[in-house]
C-alpha cells in the first residue's frame, strides 16, 4: 500500500484527498482556489492538511490542473507561430465551416489562436498514401524563422498535409527551423495527434504550442514546492482520457490534460462500480453548476477519441462525461412564453443561491430543495446559514410569471425539471451506446447528487440508486485512484485482413517506443468501420492472437448493441490506438471510511414527491443508520444529504456506501 | 391563377388552457431530447459522407394530427417540411386507418417532400395501446435513385430527375416489403450505398419512435396531448411577441436568379413581407409561372424558406415546433415558380428557395435593421462528383456544399468561410478524408483576401478552393449566385459572386455556374472560388486601425486598402 495525495483545482475549490498507507485512512480537504497563481492554493491545502512526515512518505501527488484550460479560457498563452503546406495556411480559421448555433445568423467564430500575419506556408507536399508529391523547399522554413523571430514568437506548431501518413516532411521542417536559430518549443502534428481531419490536427497542434508556455514552468514549480516540503515522490497530472501523466509528459503533451476535473468522478464511479460488481452504472454528479454524467460498463471508463474544449476540437482521448447546466446554483426563470425553465445559468460560488443569504435574489435549484425540505435548514459547510425565508422570497415572483399555483408549486416545479434536465442527459450517455438505463445503478455524488438520486431513479425507471461516503467529495477519491495512462494513435485506412493486422503490429510497436515505462501494461485498439461509412468504433485486439475474424466478430456485437442491427459490409480500419498503463496499487481503498457529524437527527417537514404531499420524516445521522430505514427520511452527512422519498428504502451497506432501494414503481 | 394561403390553424384550440407548466417544460425538453437522439442515431451509421457530414437530412417527430412536435438542429433548410410528407405518404398507404405498429413508408415525391427524389423519407407511425400518437421521420439524401445523372441541373421534368415512391410500405406491419426493396436497388446507381442509408434510416426512425412511446407512457396520453397543445401556444406566443415589435407596414424587395439552368434567361421575382400586429403575411406571388429547367420551389420548400428567414429572427434560440409557425401565413400562386405542379422539373428548388430567404431579410431589414446582415455568397455552392476508380472500376461519387462569406452587418463585419445559412449546421469535409477517399489532390484551401465587401463593416472572405483530379472523373456544378453580386448595404459595398472554373491539362479554362456531366480528364484542376458577404456602411467610415489591422493579416492588399479606405493609409 502506498500513501497518495490527490489535489483537484476546480473553479471554486481546490479539493485534496490523502490516502494514508499506514493508517488506511482517506482525508479530504477544500481551500478556496487562487486563479491567478494556482499553486498558492494547492500548497496551502498542502501545508493545511498534510503534516511534513505524510508528505514525505507520499510516493505520489496526482494533481488535475486547469491551467491548461484557463489559459485557453482567458486567451492567455503563447505567442504561438505555425507552419502548414502550402496552400493551406487558412484552415485554422476555416475550420469545418458550420456554426455553434445553427438558427445564429450573425454568429462568428472565436478569434483563431494564431493570427493569419503568423500562419506561414512552406511549398512541400505528402500525398494520403505518404508518397512525396513535391520536396521540401527548405528555404521556405528559413524565412519563416525569420518571421517567427522579428514578430518574437514563443512557440512554434508544424502541420503539414498527411503528415499522418509520412512525417518526414514535419520532422526537417523542425530540424531546419532549429538551424534557423528558433531556440523555442515546437509541436508536430504527428507527435501530437498521428491522425487524420487537418483542421482538427492544426487545432490540437496549435492548443499544445499554446498551453505548453503556461503549463511546463507550472508543473516545474510546483513540483519543486513541493520537494522543498519535503516530498521525494513522483508529481502526475490527471487526463481527459482517464489515469494521470508523469510530470514530465505531462508538461511535453499538455493538450492530453485541459479537461481532467469531471473525469475524476467518473474515474470514482467506475472504480466503486468494480468492486460493488455493478454491471452497468450511471454516475451522477451534481455540482454547483452542472450536472455531469457518465455510463460506467463492467468498470471501464467510456472513451472518446475527440473532445472539444471552448469550441476547439483536440485530438485525444477524452472521458465522455457530458455536462447539463442543472446543478443547485442553476436559476430557474419564467421565459417569455411563461414557462418555467430552469439553468443553464447558475448562480455561481458568489453571490450562490438566495438561501445563502449573500446578496443573491435569483431563485435556485438549492432554493427550492431547501424549501422543500430535501436539505435540511440551518448551517452548512462554511458556515454558511441557510435562510429558508429568503429562498421562499426569491421563489415566490415565478408563481405569477407561470401562473404556478403558489411557492410550494414553484420548488416543486423547479427540482422536477431539474431532475428531468439530468435524466435527459443520462438516456444521452446511455441510448447513443445502446444501454438501457433501466438495468442500472445510479451513482449519486456532488454536493446536491444525493438530494436528486430518488428523483432520477423514478425519472429512469431505475431500481438502485448508490450513495458514496463522503459524497460531496467523492470526486476527488478518484484522483487517488489514477493509473498511470499514455497513449498514441496513427491513422491507417486500409480494409481489415491478415496483413492489415501485421500492418497494425508494427505501428503499435513503434507507438509503444514513445509510451515506454517499465512495468506498463500495453493495449491495442482498433478504430474500425464498415468500409463506407465515415463513423468508427473502437475495438480492443489482442496483437498475435486475434485473427480477422475474430477482430470482425468483436465489431459485430459491439455495432449490434450500439445500433440494434449488423451489416455484412466488410470492415476497414481506420486508426491504430496504443495505450500503456501501469496500476499504481491495488490495495488503494474504494471508498473513505463514512464520516460522522452532519448536524442534528431529529424529524423535518418535507416535500414527497411520490405523495404530491408534505409530511413529516426522521433525519437520521449517517453513523446512526442501522438495518433497513423505510423512506421518506433524510440522512445526514457533514458533505452531504441523501433525500430518500416514500416508496424508497434505505440502508448502511458494508462498502460504506448507503443503498437506496425503490420498493415500488410510482 | 390561384392563390394559395397557406396557413397553420390552432389544432385543438383551448385543449392546453389547463395543462401544468412543469410538465408542459418537461415534455418539451424530452421531445427535443429524442428528436437529438433520432439524429445521433443517423449521423453515426449512414453511409453517404452527404448525410454524416454534410448532415443533409431532416429529423422530427409530428403528433397524430401531423402538427410538428419538435425537430432535431440539422439543416434550417428541412425546417417544417416534414409535415407535407408525412401527410403524403400516410395518405398514399391508405391513411391512418391503414397503418398498423411496425411500419416504416418510404416517400420521396418531389411535390411532398418539397426536394429532388434523392430526398427520401421514412415514416414510422407510433402508437400507445393501439391508438395512433405521432410519427417519427427521417428525410435524407441518398446518393443516387436513377434519374438522368446522379445530380441534375438540366431537367425538363420531374420523370428525369429519379424514381418516385408516391408513400409505399417498406416495412409492413414489422415485415420488410422485398419488392419495394428490390425496386429500390435496381434503381439506383450506387445500390450498397443506399442500403447502408435505408439501414441507417429505420434504424433511427424506430429508436425516435421508442423514444417518443417511452414519453408517452411515462406522462400518459391525455397528460400528453394537453401539455403538446400547451407547448404549441408558448411556441406561438414567443414568436408572436416578437413580431408584435415589428413596426406594421409593407416591406418589399426584388432580386434575379441567375438562370433556370436549361433556357439561360435571368428570373426576377420579389417578395412581399405584410406585418400587421403579431402576424406576418409573406407573399411570393411576383415570379414567373414554373420555368422549363429545375429550379422551380415545390411548397414544402417554400414554406421552409419563409419559416427559415422568420426564424432567424424571431426564434429567440428555441427548437422549433408547430406553434412557432402558426402567426406566419404565406401567399403563393399555383403554377408559378414558387408553387410548382407535376410535372415541373425541381431538381435545383434549393436555388429558389435558398434565394427567397435573403431576399425576405433584405425585405425586413427596413424594419429591423439592426437584425439583418448585408448578403452573403448566398449559395450552398454544391458540387458533386463521380467515376469509376482506375485500378479496380469500382464506381464512387461524393458531393457536398461549400462555405461563403457572410454579409457584414450594422454592429460587426461578416464571419468568413461559413456554410450558406439554410445549411448552417453543415461540416465540410476535411481535405485530408477527401483525399483518402477520392482520385484528387487539394492544392489550395484558403481565405480569398480582398473579397471581403467593402464597407464601414466588411462583409466575410470567400473561400478559395482548388481540386487537382488525379483520375478521369464527372463533375456536377450546382452553382447560383455567379452573376449577382452580393449585396452591401447601407452603402456598403458589393462581395464577389460564386464562380467555377476548370482549368484542362491542355490548357483550355472555361467557366460554369449550373452544370451536369462536366468531364474531367486526369490532370484537370477545378477551382472554386465561393462568394463572400456585401459590406454594411460606407467604406468611407471604417474604422481605420480596423483597415490596418486587415492590412497586417493580410485579409485585404495595399492596393485593395488604397482603392476603398484611403482614409486609413
Amino acid at each position: 500500500m502506498t500513501t497518495v495525495i490527490g489535489v483537484d483545482v476546480g473553479g471554486t475549490f481546490t479539493d485534496l484527498v490523502l490516502h494514508d498507507a499506514a493508517t488506511g485512512e482517506i482525508r479530504v480537504a477544500k481551500q478556496p482556489t487562487t486563479p491567478s497563481a494556482p499553486e498558492r492554493g494547492v500548497l496551502a491545502a498542502v501545508d493545511a492538511a498534510v503534516p511534513r512526515d505524510l508528505l514525505a512518505r507520499c510516493r505520489h501527488f496526482v494533481h488535475g490542473t486547469t491551467v491548461g484550460l484557463n489559459a485557453l479560457l482567458e486567451r492567455r498563452g503563447a505567442s504561438v507561430g505555425l507552419i502548414t503546406t502550402a496552400g493551406f495556411r487558412d484552415v485554422l480559421e476555416i475550420r469545418r465551416g458550420d456554426r455553434d448555433d445553427p438558427y445564429d445568423l450573425s454568429w462568428t467564430p472565436p478569434p483563431p489562436l494564431v493570427p493569419r500575419r503568423l500562419r506561414l506556408e512552406v511549398a512541400e507536399r505528402v500525398a494520403a498514401d505518404g508518397s512525396v508529391v513535391r520536396e521540401l523547399d527548405p528555404d521556405g522554413v528559413r524565412r519563416a524563422a525569420e518571421t517567427f523571430a522579428a514578430e518574437g514568437v514563443d512557440a512554434v506548431a508544424i502541420v503539414l498535409m498527411n503528415s499522418y501518413a509520412n512525417p518526414a516532411h514535419e520532422t526537417r521542417v523542425a530540424e531546419l527551423l532549429a538551424e534557423a536559430g528558433f531556440a523555442g518549443p515546437v509541436s508536430l502534428s504527428h507527435e501530437v495527434s498521428g491522425e487524420y481531419r487537418e483542421y482538427e490536427r492544426t487545432c490540437t497542434t496549435v492548443v499544445d504550442a499554446f498551453v505548453r508556455h503556461r503549463m511546463g514552468p507550472y508543473l516545474h514549480n510546483l513540483d519543486h514546492e513541493l520537494r522543498e516540503r519535503g516530498f521525494v515522490g513522483e508529481l502526475l497530472v490527471t487526463r481527459s482520457g482517464g489515469g494521470a501523466l508523469a510530470l514530465a509528459e505531462a508538461a511535453a503533451r499538455p493538450f492530453e490534460t485541459i479537461l481532467s476535473g469531471p473525469v475524476a468522478g467518473a474515474a470514482a464511479t467506475a472504480r466503486l462500480a468494480a468492486s460493488l460488481g455493478l454491471g452497468t452504472a450511471v454516475a451522477a454528479d451534481v455540482g454547483g453548476t452542472s450536472f455531469d454524467t457518465a455510463l460506467i460498463e463492467d468498470g471501464r471508463l467510456p472513451l472518446l477519441y475527440q473532445g472539444e474544449v471552448v469550441g476547439l476540437p483536440l485530438q485525444s482521448p477524452w472521458v465522455d462525461v457530458r455536462s447539463v447546466g442543472a446543478g443547485g446554483g442553476s436559476i430557474a426563470y419564467a421565459d417569455a412564453g411563461g414557462l418555467l425553465r430552469v439553468g443553464p445559468r447558475s448562480s455561481g460560488a458568489d453571490p450562490g443561491p438566495a438561501c445563502y443569504g449573500r446578496g443573491g435574489t435569483e431563485p435556485t435549484v438549492t432554493d427550492a430543495a431547501l424549501h422543500l425540505g430535501m436539505i435540511p435548514r440551518g448551517r452548512i459547510s462554511g458556515g454558511i446559514e441557510l435562510s429558508a425565508a429568503d429562498a421562499a422570497r426569491a421563489l415566490a415572483p415565478l408563481a405569477g410569471l407561470t401562473g404556478i399555483d403558489g411557492v410550494d408549486a414553484v420548488a416543486v416545479g423547479v427540482i422536477r425539471i431539474a431532475a428531468a434536465h439530468m435524466a435527459q442527459a443520462v438516456r444521452g450517455v446511455t441510448v447513443e451506446r445502446g444501454v438501457d438505463p433501466r438495468g442500472s445503478a445510479v451513482v449519486a455524488f456532488g454536493g446536491a447528487g444525493p438530494v436528486f438520486g430518488c428523483l432520477l431513479a423514478d425519472e429512469l425507471d431505475v431500481d438502485t440508486v448508490v450513495v458514496p461516503p463522503n459524497a460531496g467529495n467523492f470526486s476527488a477519491v478518484g484522483l487517488v485512484q489514477a493509473d498511470i495512462v499514455r497513449s498514441a494513435a496513427r491513422t491507417m485506412v486500409r480494409p481489415l485482413d491478415d496483413a492489415a493486422l501485421t500492418a497494425v503490429g508494427d505501428v503499435a510497436r513503434s507507438l509503444f517506443e514513445r509510451l515506454a515505462r517499465p512495468g506498463a501494461v500495453r493495449e491495442v485498439d482498433l478504430d474500425l468501420r464498415h468500409r463506407g461509412q465515415e463513423h468508427t468504433l473502437t475495438i480492443p485486439v489482442r496483437l498475435g492472437e486475434d485473427d480477422p475474424a475474430a477482430v470482425s466478430a468483436r465489431f459485430a456485437e459491439a455495432y449490434h448493441r450500439a445500433f440494434g442491427h449488423t451489416l455484412p459490409d466488410p470492415l476497414e480500419i481506420v486508426t491504430v490506438r496504443a495505450t500503456s498503463r501501469v496500476v499504481l496499487d491495488d490495495e488503494r481503498p474504494l471508498v473513505p471510511a463514512p464520516p460522522s457529524g452532519g448536524g442534528g437527527a431529529g424529524t423535518t417537514r418535507l416535500w414527497s414527491f411520490r405523495r404530491g404531499a408534505w409530511t413529516e420524516a426522521p433525519v437520521v445521522r449517517r453513523e446512526d443508520l442501522t438495518g433497513v430505514a423505510e423512506g421518506p427520511l433524510l440522512v445526514l452527512e457533514p458533505t452531504a444529504t441523501a433525500y430518500v422519498d416514500a416508496g424508497f428504502a434505505v440502508e448502511a451497506h458494508e462498502s460504506g456506501c448507503l443503498l437506496i432501494t425503490r420498493k415500488d414503481r410510482p | 391563377m390561384t392563390i394559395v394561403r397557406t396557413r397553420y390553424s390552432e389544432a385543438h384550440p383551448g385543449l392546453g388552457d389547463g395543462a401544468d407548466p412543469v410538465t408542459t417544460e418537461i415534455i418539451r425538453q424530452g421531445l427535443n431530447a429524442a428528436a437529438d437522439q433520432m439524429k445521433q442515431s443517423l449521423i453515426r451509421t449512414a453511409f453517404s459522407p452527404i448525410i454524416y457530414e454534410a448532415l443533409d437530412f431532416a429529423v422530427a417527430f409530428y403528433d397524430a394530427d401531423m402538427c410538428m412536435l419538435a425537430q432535431a438542429p440539422t439543416l434550417p433548410a428541412f425546417m417544417g417540411t416534414l409535415g407535407f410528407c408525412v401527410h403524403e405518404a400516410v395518405e398514399g398507404v391508405g391513411g391512418p386507418a391503414a397503418l398498423s405498429p411496425g411500419d416504416v413508408i418510404l416517400y420521396n415525391d418531389p411535390y411532398g417532400t418539397g426536394s429532388h427524389p434523392q430526398d427520401a423519407a421514412m415514416v414510422v407511425p407510433i402508437f400507445h395501446d393501439d391508438v395512433l400518437v405521432g410519427y417519427s421521420a427521417i428525410k435524407a439524401h441518398w446518393l443516387d435513385i436513377g434519374g438522368k445523372d446522379p445530380y441534375c441541373t438540366d431537367t425538363v421534368d420531374v420523370h428525369q430527375e429519379g424514381t418516385i415512391f408516391p408513400g409505399v410500405k417498406l416495412y409492413d406491419a414489422g415485415r420488410l416489403v422485398s419488392d419495394v426493396y428490390r425496386m429500390i436497388l435496381a434503381n439506383s446507381r450506387m445500390p450498397e450505398m443506399v442500403i447502408g442509408d435505408i439501414n441507417a434510416m429505420v434504424a433511427g426512425a424506430r429508436t425516435g419512435a421508442e423514444a417518443l412511446a417511452a414519453l408517452v407512457r411515462r406522462h400518459g396520453l391525455d397528460t400528453f396531448r394537453r401539455c403538446v397543445a400547451r407547448m404549441y401556444a408558448h411556441g406561438e406566443a414567443l414568436v408572436r411577441g416578437w413580431f408584435d415589435q415589428l413596426p406594421d407596414g409593407v416591406y418589399r424587395a426584388s432580386s434575379v436568379i441567375d438562370s433556370d439552368g436549361v433556357n439561360g434567361t435571368p428570373i426576377p421575382f420579389g417578395v412581399e413581407v405584410v406585418v400587421d400586429g403579431s402576424s406576418v403575411t409573406v407573399d411570393l406571388t411576383d415570379c414567373p409561372d414554373q420555368v422549363g429547367g429545375p429550379v422551380n420551389c415545390p411548397l414544402p420548400s417554400t414554406v421552409a424558406a419563409v419559416r427559415i428567414a422568420v426564424s432567424f429572427l424571431a426564434g429567440a434560440g428555441e427548437q422549433p415546433n408547430e406553434g412557432h409557425f402558426r402567426p406566419l401565413e404565406l401567399v403563393t400562386r399555383l403554377g408559378s415558380l414558387f408553387h410548382p405542379v407535376r410535372p415541373a422539373p425541381c431538381f435545383m428548388y434549393g436555388i429558389p428557395s435558398d434565394h427567397a430567404i435573403e431576399l425576405i431579410l433584405r425585405a425586413l431589414a427596413e424594419a429591423v435593421p439592426e437584425s439583418v446582415p448585408a448578403a452573403s455568397g448566398g449559395d450552398i455552392n454544391a458540387l458533386v462528383w463521380w467515376g469509376n476508380r482506375e485500378a479496380t472500376g469500382e464506381p464512387w461519387a461524393d458531393g457536398a456544399p461549400h462555405p461563403v462569406g457572410q454579409g457584414a452587418s450594422r454592429s460587426a463585419d461578416g464571419a468568413s468561410a461559413l456554410m450558406y445559412i439554410s445549411e448552417s449546421a453543415t461540416r465540410f469535409t476535411p481535405a485530408e478524408v477527401w483525399e483518402a477517399r477520392n482520385p484528387w489532390r487539394i492544392e489550395r484551401l484558403a481565405l480569398a483576401e480582398d473579397s471581403g465587401g467593402p464597407g464601414r463593416h466588411r462583409g466575410g472572405l470567400g473561400l478559395d478552393l482548388s481540386f487537382r483530379v488525379l483520375e478521369d472523373q464527372y463533375l456536377t456544378s450546382g452553382l447560383a449566385r455567379t452573376a449577382l453580386a452580393p449585396w452591401g448595404m447601407e452603402g456598403g459595398l458589393p462581395g464577389r459572386p460564386n464562380r467555377l472554373t476548370v482549368e484542362y491539362p491542355d490548357g483550355r479554362v472555361e467557366d460554369f455556374s449550373l452544370k451536369t456531366r462536366i468531364f474531367l480528364p486526369k490532370g484537370a484542376v477545378v477551382h472554386l472560388r465561393t462568394g463572400s458577404g456585401g459590406g454594411y456602411g460606407s467604406p468611407g467610415e471604417r474604422d481605420p486601425e480596423a483597415v490596418r489591422a486587415d492590412l497586417r493579416e493580410g485579409y485585404i492588399t495595399h492596393e485593395h486598402a488604397r482603392r476603398h479606405y484611403p482614409h486609413a493609409l
